[in-house]
């Protein structure tokens, strides 16, 4: 390796982390609000769901067409799964979780978009035309979904038990559980958050530090594990995880 | 030993936590084929309840993680 490498792969895995690079800068109302990469990579997943949400959605048959039927699988599996969970409110809250399990595979599948660099082991220095990282590996990012699954889970807890209901639900089993039961809205969207974005971090600094030992074929290989089944497995999990808290929180 | 040397000794400590998740899911993994086996039309509440499992044990290995990451990119 006499090639000059453009970048050290400490300084790689630092770049990556990348929480503070703020592209652009909003200046809005007298405030300025920094827009990083993870913003924006958010923003064109958003917009790319959102495009084919109603693209997929016109149109309906009452024989199915191929697109359709893949769709309503889907949903039927996702209902299933929720009327499983949830009992009979799991209609409610199909579109929440739904819409949070297709963000995070959407989110987590999207850096195996990125196409092949040649990198600086030819000789060359040919950088992949562009770079799509993980959006989850930006705790802020999973930090959000953590809160918004909580928020969802207090508030369905209020309303489907009603107040009387809640305040009581927080003092059983006994009345000495009462601390732990408040802890319990800090430490779930805590261990939420921190999971997604460990695992996803960790994975993405695994690749890059694969990629620097062994650029050519191997990091196809482990990529199917560490981008494809973590990032499929970790999706599943948040949601699974969000399923149950609801669930326990309206039984 | 200056601070940033001992910070990553450190980390390299916490990332021991690793060894918790590695006992802690093979061994859930294992018993849930061994549940599946005995009582296949259960396999759905069963894996429900694995990937509880595995997700809680797969949590100390991420904790470490963080601390580990913590401790080398906090200046």
């Amino acid at each position: 390796m006499e090639g000059t490498q453009p970048m050290s792969i400490s300084d790689k895995i630092t770049e990556g982390m990348g929480i503070n690079n703020a592209v652009f800068t909003i200046h809005l109302f007298g405030l300025s609000v920094p827009v990083s990469d993870t913003v924006i990579a958010t923003w064109i997943i958003m917009a790319v769901l959102m495009i084919a949400t109603l693209l997929l959605t016109r149109r309906f048959r009452e024989i199915p067409k191929k697109p359709q039927l893949l769709l309503e699988s889907f949903i039927g599996f996702m209902d299933d799964f929720a009327k499983d969970k949830i009992g009979h409110h799991g209609r409610t809250f199909l579109p929440f979780l739904g819409t949070i399990f297709i963000f995070l595979i959407a989110a987590n599948l999207a850096p195996m978009l990125t196409p092949v660099g040649a990198g600086v082991y030819f000789g060359g220095n040919i950088e992949p035309a562009f770079v799509i990282k993980p959006v989850t590996r930006d705790i802020n990012v999973t930090a959000a979904l953590a809160i918004i699954v909580i928020v969802t889970v207090f508030f369905s807890s209020l309303v489907v038990r009603g107040p009387k209901g809640y305040l009581k639900g927080l003092v059983s089993p006994t009345p000495v559980m009462l601390p732990f039961n408040i802890m319990e809205y800090a430490i779930k969207p805590m261990s939420l958050c921190l999971r997604l974005f460990g695992n996803i971090l960790g994975a993405y600094i695994i690749m890059l530090l694969i990629e620097g030992v062994a650029p050519i074929v191997i990091p196809p290989v482990m990529g199917l594990y560490f981008d494809l089944f973590d990032g499929l497995i970790q999706a599943v999990v948040f949601a699974f995880l969000s399923t149950i808290y609801i669930a326990e929180a309206i039984e | 030993m200056d601070a940033h040397s001992a910070a990553l000794i450190g980390a390299g400590i916490a990332v021991l936590t690793g060894l918790g998740a590695g006992f802690g899911i093979p061994l859930a993994t294992g018993k849930t084929s061994e549940a599946i086996a005995r009582q296949p039309e259960a396999s759905g509440k069963i894996t429900g309840s694995f990937l509880l499992g595995i997700a809680l044990a797969e949590a100390t290995a991420i904790y470490g993680l963080v601390v580990a990451l913590l401790l080398i990119f906090s200046k």
